[in-house]
Parts: C-alpha cells; structure tokens; sequence
C-alpha cells in the first residue's frame, strides 16, 4: 500500500495529470448525477400524485402542462361518475401563483371538487392538520414547501391571488411538484380563473378531471371503459401517465450516461497510458521482482492495485469537488426556493466505486504486461 | 548431495538468420559450501549459464537440477517457487527499489515467502548486520553509496538463507577498494557461515579471491580448476 503510494509520488507531475483528467470527469459526473437524483426525486413525488387514479383531460392537452388551451365540462364528471367502477369524478381547475424559475417548481392554485372525492389529494398524507371536506370555503390545504415559502401554519391566514385562505391542512413532503401546490375548493377558484381569464365565457368547466376506482377494480381496464363510453375526452391512465413522466427523465438520464462514457473512455485511456508507461520505465524491477520470486499474480496485482488506486483517489477528489460545488450552487439559490442538486448515496458512492473500477480496467493490459515479462529479458532492459 | 547440477545444458538463441550457442553442452556440479566464480571472455555464455543456474532461462536441451528436483519442465510458477526458495540474485546493476528503504529492499524476498511484518523486519535487520550496514537501514538507495547498495543487495540476496547466491559481475559498477571490500565480505561470509555463491565475473582479481574457477569459452567449459 505504502509503495503503490511511492510510486505514484515518484512520478507526481504524470499521476497528477492523470488524476485530474478523471477528476473533471468524475466532477461533472457528481454534479450532473446530483442534478438527476434531484430530477428523480421530483418524478417520485409526482407519482404520489399519479398513482392510483385516472386523469381526465380535454383531447390535445398535455397532462404535464396543466394549461388551458381546451377544457372539460362538469358534466363529463358526473358522466364519467355514471360508468361502474367509479368512485368518485373530480373536476379541477387550476391558476398559476408564481411562475418557477429555472428548475424550480411552479406554485400552482388548484381547486377541485371536493364534494366529489378527495380527487388529486387522494394518495398524498396530510402532514398536519386535516383534509378538505365537502362544504368548506375559504379554506386551503397546502403543500409543504409552500408553507415555508408562505411561512404557513395550520390556523394562519394566508393570501393567494388576492383571496385569504385559511390554511386548515399541510401535506406531506413529495419533493416533488406538489409541494409548491396549494389545493382549495373549486368554487373559490373559478372565480379567480375567470378574473385572469377574462375572455373566458365558460361556466361549469374543469380544466381536467380526477377519477378515483372503487377498491378492486383493475384501473387501467377502467381507464379504457372510460375512454369507451365517454366521448370527446382523453383518458390519462396511471400507467400511461408514469411513461409520460419517464420519458421526461430519459433525456436526462442519456446526458449522464454520455458524461459517464466519455469519462470512461478518456479517464480510462489515460490511465492506461500512464500505466504503460510506469511498467516500461519499471521494467528492471519488475525483472528484479521476478528473480526474487514473485509469482505472476503477486506483480499483475501491484500494477493493477496502482491502476486503481489512481482511480481511486480521482474518485475520491471528483466527488468531494463536486459535493462542494452542489452546496455552494445550492446555497446561492436557496433564496428563490431552488433545489437543483440532491446529494444522495448513489451521488457520492457512485462516482467513487465507478473510477475504481474504471482505474482497475484500465489496468489490466499495462498490469499483464507487467506480469507477463520474461525476467532475463527485463533484467536486461536499461 | 549437490546443490545444483547439470547435465549436457545446452541454449540456443536464434538471431536472424544465425544460430547462436550460448551455452553448448555444459556439465557442472555445484556443492554446498562452495564459493565459485565463473570467468571467460564476454559472448563466452558465463551469464547465460548463471540465468539457466537460476531458472531464470530455460534451457533448449539438457538438464538443471536443484535439490535433486529437475526443473527444465518446470511451469514458470514452480520455477519462481524455487527462486524465491532456495536461490539468492545479486547483479551488476544492484536493482534495488528506488522506493523502498534499505530495510524494505531487504525484506521484500520475505514478503514474497508471505513472512509476517515483524518476522520480516527483525530477519532483514540481521542480514544488514552481517553485511555492516544496519545503520542504513532506514535510508533509501539513492542516499547510499555504490559498494553499499551492493551490500543492501547482498543483504536481500542472503535474508532468505537460500541454498545458493549467484551473482553476475557484483563488483562491476564498483571500484577497486569497494571491490575488495565486497569481497571481503563475501569470502568471510562463505567461510563462516557456509553460504555457496556462484559469481560471474570478468574481473581476475575477484575471481582470485574465489576457491574455484570455471574457466568457459565459446559456451563450453575450457577448465574448471580449484584454487
């Protein structure tokens, strides 16, 4: 261990070089893995709100959207109450608060009917407080980022688009879009909508509709029964809505594994050169070693311990650079309710398990190499 | 019963288009306790002959046994079983790590026997005695002279107390009086505590100080006389 260290000090300006090739490799990757983890944890908290019900939306609209460029009737609601295997039909209406900026979330306004059910808030925990109930007015239950954001509590009075609400519920935490979201009754809502939208005719609308099945119905068959009976609607099921979401992620995903690759293939080449050449200029002394004893695996594992070990401490140092700079992006934006980076196990331990390995890969040929030298020949080398 | 012997050794390289016989029908029988040298001009095959001695090379034709065990159809790992066990390396050019201490240099034969840390230390410690250099222990070669490099060099050949030290050309990089000295020490190792070496040299004033001389020319033996 000591003489791997040694070693790699003998030739500090190439070890150097090398590890900080991989250094900027593993940085971008630490920081672009953040940047996922963070995307990951938004798409699992949406699919708290996905999760175990139909979205009903006008044909042509997009579900991640939530603009209104088409919108439902409420009578499609109670049409769609009408068809077996329902429970409940929900329609909603939503305002935008605040535009997000950046990656940050949108704060939206939604109302729903809540005498038809729990709706959008039928899988999200209510961290305090209670849910809202059918008759209530003025009344608003938030989510939780939002609650901070507002400096909300349970009993305050909070003013949204000009109209005091009184929080009576906080939800659980998703970390995802929902928790900028606060939810009210759809009729302290429309009005708001109509005021924003003043070349809006409409009454009795819903911008989508919220189905929830009654227990043991297969939902995605209920989804397509749905579509079947109702006309003029575009059918959202849980499935449909999780690839929706999914294929957001990819494109991101694809990024990572393209810095991946391209710090795998530079990393990994200049690790094989420095080896190499750390073997050709050691030649005498893998001769020497070999006419002392040492077994072939004894050498393949000294160079291929020092391959990794170049890894290693690339992997280390990439990961800590871009741990900072994840606090240090964070923190400059903590102001405007950003979190771009979320900094999770895989974040750290990935990037470090990954330039060990890729260290040791790159290893493996200067190591054989090394290994496979005849002693009489090295010995002769100069 | 011998050390080393061989029988009709033969090794062929083959440069081009030319045949050459390095070592072309050798028998030799190395005792213990012996203190030989191997002397000839250069091309005579006499480094040839020591690398076949220390299953370094394998031969083209012929035999080299150790201990009785005939090692031409040795796997390489059996054969650096065998270095690592009963033979001891000393070259021209001392090859110690640049990286490790004297000591370490010393105790790396040890670590490759996977001798405990202690055990190894206090053993390499004792074998820097011997060659007068435990003060050193500490330093790496680069701080250490010539003929004292060639000591720390002795030291790890001797640390595994093997059967048998080769040596090729040890007092080449050396001057006159490092020269003497090492060999002073190496005649008062073989006479006080048995050790065999086999050294090959060009240098008529070591082989002087040996107790045989294998004269070679042309990859056969042209005498082998004791002194």
């Amino acid at each position: 261990m000591t003489f791997i260290l040694r070693n790699l000090w003998r030739r500090k300006g190439r070890t150097f070089l090398t590890v900080f090739g991989i250094v900027v490799g593993i940085f971008a990757l630490t920081v672009l893995g953040a940047m996922t983890a963070r995307l990951n944890q938004q798409v699992n908290g949406m699919k708290g709100l996905i999760a175990g019900k139909i979205s009903v939306t006008a044909p042509g609209t997009s579900m991640l959207r939530m603009q209104h460029s088409k919108v439902l009737s409420l009578d499609t609601a109670r049409q769609i109450e009408k068809v077996p295997g329902v429970l409940s039909a929900s329609g909603l209406i939503t305002v935008q608060l605040k535009e997000g900026a950046g990656m940050s979330q949108p704060q939206m306004l939604v109302g729903y009917e809540v005498g038809s059910g729990k709706g959008l808030l039928a899988n999200v925990g209510i961290a305090k407080g209670r849910e809202l109930k059918a008759g209530d007015t003025g009344k608003a239950v938030i989510g939780s980022q939002l609650a901070t954001d507002l400096d909300a509590k349970v009993g305050d009075k909070v003013t949204l688009k000009g109209k005091q609400f009184e929080v009576v519920g906080i939800m659980d935490a998703t970390l995802g879009t929902a928790d900028t979201w606060a939810f009210v009754p759809y009729s302290d809502v429309l009005p708001i909508f109509l005021a924003e939208n003043p070349f809006f005719k409409a009454e009795n609308f819903a911008s989508s509709i919220s189905v929830l099945p009654k227990p043991g119905v297969n939902i995605e068959l209920l989804a397509e029964t749905i579509g079947n009976t109702v006309p003029d609607i575009k059918v959202i099921s849980p499935a449909e809505a999780e690839k929706q979401i999914s294929q957001m992620t990819t494109i991101f995903k694809a990024i990572i594994l393209g810095i991946a690759f391209i710090a795998l293939f530079v990393g990994g080449l200049s690790i094989i050169n420095t080896m190499v050449m750390a073997v050709s200029e050691r030649t005498r002394e893998i001769g020497l070693k070999k006419a002392i004893g040492a077994r072939v695996r004894t050498i393949l594992a000294e160079y291929l311990a020092e391959a990794a070990m170049i890894g290693f401490v690339a992997g280390v140092v990439g990961m800590l650079l871009g741990l900072v700079a994840i606090s240090m992006l964070n923190r400059a934006t903590h102001n405007s309710n950003i979190t771009i980076f979320a900094a999770s196990t895989t974040v750290i331990v990935g990037p470090v398990i990954f330039a060990t390995a890729l260290g040791t890969l790159a290893g493996l040929f200067p190591a054989l190499r090394a290994a496979r030298l005849n002693p009489v020949d090295s010995l002769k080398e100069d | 019963m011998s050390i080393v012997t061989t029988k009709d050794l033969k090794k062929t390289y083959r440069v081009g288009e030319t045949t050459i016989n390095a070592v072309n029908g050798i028998d030799l029988d190395i005792e213990p306790g012996e203190f030989l040298a191997i002397v000839g001009p250069s091309g005579s095959g006499k480094t040839t002959l020591l690398h076949l001695l220390g299953c370094l090379d394998v031969p083209t034709s012929g035999t080299v046994t150790i201990d009785g065990r005939e090692t031409a159809r040795m796997s390489s790992g059996a054969l650096s079983d065998i270095r690592r066990e009963r033979l001891g390396f000393v070259f021209q050019e001392f090859n110690l790590l640049p990286v490790m201490s004297a000591a370490e240099n010393v105790e790396l034969p040890l670590r490759y026997l996977k001798v405990k840390p202690a055990e190894r230390r206090r053993r390499a410690l004792v074998a820097l005695e011997k060659v007068g250099l435990s003060q050193r222990a500490a330093n790496r070669p680069t701080q250490l002279s010539g003929g004292e490099q060639q000591r720390v060099a002795i030291a790890r050949a001797l640390v595994t107390e093997p059967a048998l030290v080769l040596a090729d050309e040890p007092t080449g990089e050396l001057d006159t009086a490092n020269t003497e000295r090492l060999m002073d020490l190496v005649s008062s190792l073989n006479s006080e505590t048995g050790q065999t070496f086999a050294i090959v040299t060009h240098d008529p004033q070591v082989a002087a100080r040996t107790r045989r001389i294998v004269t070679m020319r042309d990859g056969k033996i042209d005498s082998d006389e004791p002194i």
